[in-house]
């Protein structure tokens, strides 16, 4: 996923990390930017899901 | 993860293509830059059809290979992960320097972004401190081109000492000359910064006891040391065994010489050396070969032309949010689903099933948790969040977020606030909680003071934001003078903690990607995730404060604070109803501005005393939530001492306004 922020990539596992010391973190499904910490709610399973299903249409190719 | 796991090429892969394609023997030629450089495509021309992707070992990164003849000799050509830095902050990162470190490349090709060449000279000043064999491919000149921006690769060349090939990698232009670059590659020593005495002597006392082979040069295992890259030190400290203790002495000591971290010293000394080179090699033409979309981009992020355009952004916010969220959907829930059915049929369920008054109270009746509570969260807050969130998402997948980060940092500069501080204040309009836990991102601890200062005070979150702007819905004069008010408070205290807390006043640099019209997918997902986890934070703390408040009524103490309250509160021209909103206040500004809005409904606020009172719950605390985050972050002191100074500074605001709009006459 690209930060709305401040333009990087990164993968959702990288985002997460950073909200162990947070008092809402357990009840909060944002990821968070590693480089400055701006939050995007992570992707719902469903489109996770035609992404993947389109990423092998495409290697396939 | 360790740098010394990586060693070995991973057995089982998800290959396609030719998968009997064997790369033993063959010399590597590794792609690196920042994502969306074009490296991919770069890699296409390289290598033709057959390629290979699989897992780096031990992560879920991919890593492309392929076979490519060059002239007359064949190279396996690797792609990398996205890499902003050789200190790496994603597990991408890491990968892409794994690569670079373990796999023993011959060329090192750094794709750039033409466009934004200062942000990319940074890679290419670490990848030449550590001696790696590299090139530079200012890729996208096109674009850069179309910006008005010319390069002179040839006087870029002798500047930093390693090769510059120009390259439009999508038409391929450019690409026959970065093959021969490859071809007759011959490794060449960069360009180095000259940092201050104090880290080259550590740099020149970590070199020398440095034992042990490495694949980069010693200079760049010190640096790294010296910024603390946790792989870099478990791989130094194997090597070293007992002779560590001793250089992380030097690391320790050099830190203590300054009072920002080594990292930033570095990258700040790095900086101004690119600035030097940008300053002679880049050329920019006349804005009026620039694009509509560029224009507007501009215009977004200048201290004077941004402030119309933020206004404007306001406005439609305001009409969004106050037309759709406020008065169509409030009115329809509360009024007629909470008003004509849920409430009227729960209070007769509770009444005929509960005998105690005492009961009935803590869940229908005036404070009740459903009658109050819920009817809250559901019938107030909830639509005219969702508004506010489609409107942020609409904002944010537009690409206005960074460009609103670099007209505050403008603004910053111009009152003598550091511009780094811009990223938490600009996440305060997502959750002032998580913003404040950012501020420890924060470089200094002045930055870190002024930043959770102005989040407390002057930067309410997308909620309250929403509230307050359903609340003002119907007088576009009270928004004005809120928004005035509020942008007077903000720069006034960012200006006055600028000189309390003095201090150097940091660069602050970020990429700043196009403009582009949102996709709606991407709105619905933002807006569809935003709701669902706001709705789950704010509801308990709603239910809370009605258990709180039934329990303060039966104590006395609810109306013992209420009778306090509303001494300040008929002080700043509002009637005495309003002291139990901002007693709501202090839990959250949402709720209170929910309560606010109940009065309003009701009839008893309107006018001036609408917007005093809209202007002093925004400079309340955000929230418990928020306030316990200040003590957790800044300490039980200083966030008691920001409340003693920002409760009574929102009234004696209010009392302010109020004083002016009655003397000059205004009517709402």
């Amino acid at each position: 996923m690209k930060c709305p922020l401040c333009g990087l990539e990164f993968r959702e596992q990288d985002g997460v990390s950073g909200c162990k010391g947070c008092v809402v973190s357990g009840s909060c499904s944002l990821v968070k930017c590693p480089n400055c910490g701006y939050e995007t709610p992570k992707e719902p399973g469903v489109i996770k899901f035609i992404r993947s299903l389109k990423k092998q249409k495409e290697r396939k190719k | 993860m360790s740098l010394l796991n990586f060693g070995k090429k991973q057995e089982s892969c998800r290959c396609h293509g030719n998968t009997d394609e064997t790369t033993d023997g063959l010399q590597k030629v590794v792609l690196v830059g920042s994502p969306n450089v074009g490296k991919s495509v770069v890699f296409g021309y390289l290598t033709g059809r057959y390629v290979t992707v699989s897992n780096y070992p031990g992560t879920t990164v991919d890593v492309t290979r392929g076979k490519g003849r060059l002239g007359d000799k064949e190279f396996e050509i690797i792609d990398t992960p996205g890499m902003y830095s050789l200190l790496p902050i994603t597990e991408e990162e890491r990968v892409a320097r794994s690569i670079l470190l373990d796999e023993n490349p011959a060329v090192v090709i750094q794709v750039a972004d033409a466009k934004n060449i200062e942000r990319m000279l940074h890679l290419t000043f670490q990848l030449m401190e550590a001696e790696a064999p590299v090139f530079l491919d200012l890729n996208l000149m096109d674009e850069a081109g179309r910006l008005g921006m010319k390069i002179d690769t040839g006087l870029l060349e002798k500047e930093i000492g390693i090769p510059v090939v120009a390259t439009v990698a999508t038409d391929g232009s450019g690409m026959d000359i970065l093959k021969e670059n490859i071809t007759g590659f011959k490794n060449r020593t960069g360009r180095g910064v000259k940092y201050d005495k104090t880290v080259e002597s550590a740099v020149q006392r970590l070199r020398e006891m440095l034992r042990g082979e490495y694949r980069i040069s010693k200079r760049a295992i010190a640096l790294l040391l010296l910024q603390d890259d946790p792989d870099i030190k478990s791989m130094v400290r194997e090597r070293m065994k007992d002779n560590y203790a001793s250089l992380e002495e030097i690391v320790e000591e050099t830190k203590k010489k300054y009072s920002q971290p080594l990292n930033y010293i570095i990258t700040i000394a790095r900086q101004r050396e690119i600035m030097e080179i940008i300053k002679k090699v880049t050329v920019s033409s006349p804005a009026e070969t620039l694009d509509f979309r560029e224009r507007l981009s501009r215009l977004m992020m200048h201290p004077v032309a941004g402030i119309p355009i933020l206004l404007l952004i306001i406005y439609g916010f305001y009409e969004f949010v106050g037309v759709l969220g406020a008065q169509v959907s409030v009115d329809f829930l509360e009024e007629t689903v909470f008003g004509e059915y849920i409430n009227p049929f729960v209070t007769g369920i509770v009444t005929s099933v509960i005998p105690w008054k005492v009961w009935q109270n803590l869940f229908v009746h005036e404070y009740g948790i459903i009658t109050l509570g819920l009817r809250y969260a559901i019938a107030i807050i909830l639509p005219v969040v969702s508004t506010f969130f489609i409107a942020f998402s609409i904002m944010e997948d537009s690409g206005y977020l960074p460009r609103l980060a670099m007209f505050i940092d403008r603004l910053f500069k111009k009152i003598g606030l550091n511009g780094r501080a811009v990223i938490p204040v600009v996440l305060g309009f997502g959750c002032d909680t998580m913003a404040t836990m950012v501020t420890r991102t924060l470089e200094t601890k002045r930055e870190r003071i002024i930043a959770t200062v102005l989040l407390s005070l002057a930067v309410p979150c997308s909620a309250q934001l929403g509230v307050i702007l359903a609340l003002l819905s119907g007088s576009i004069m009270g928004l004005w003078i809120f928004a005035g008010v509020m942008a007077t408070v903000f720069l006034f205290t960012g200006f006055l903690a600028a000189r309390i807390i003095p201090g150097e006043k940091p660069l602050f640099f970020m990429e700043v990607p196009p403009l582009r019209w949102p996709k709606l997918s991407n709105v619905f997902t933002k807006t569809y995730t935003r709701v669902e986890w706001y709705f789950k934070e704010v509801l308990p703390l709603f239910i809370l404060a009605s258990i709180l408040i039934w329990a303060g009524k039966l104590t006395g103490v609810f109306d013992l604070l209420t009778n306090a309250l509303s001494y300040p509160v008929a002080l700043i021209g509002l009637p005495k109803e309003a002291a139990t909103s901002f007693l709501y206040g202090f839990f959250r500004r949402d709720f209170g501005a929910a309560g606010l809005y109940d009065l309003k409904t009701a009839g008893l606020l309107d006018g001036i005393p609408l917007v005093v009172s809209v202007v002093t719950i925004a400079l309340f605390m955000p929230c418990i939530a928020q306030f316990s985050m200040t003590i957790k972050e800044r300490g039980w002191k200083m966030a008691l001492s920001m409340a003693a100074f920002i409760f009574p500074f929102a009234f004696l605001t209010g009392y302010l306004v109020n004083l002016v709009l009655n003397g000059l006459g205004v009517v709402l």
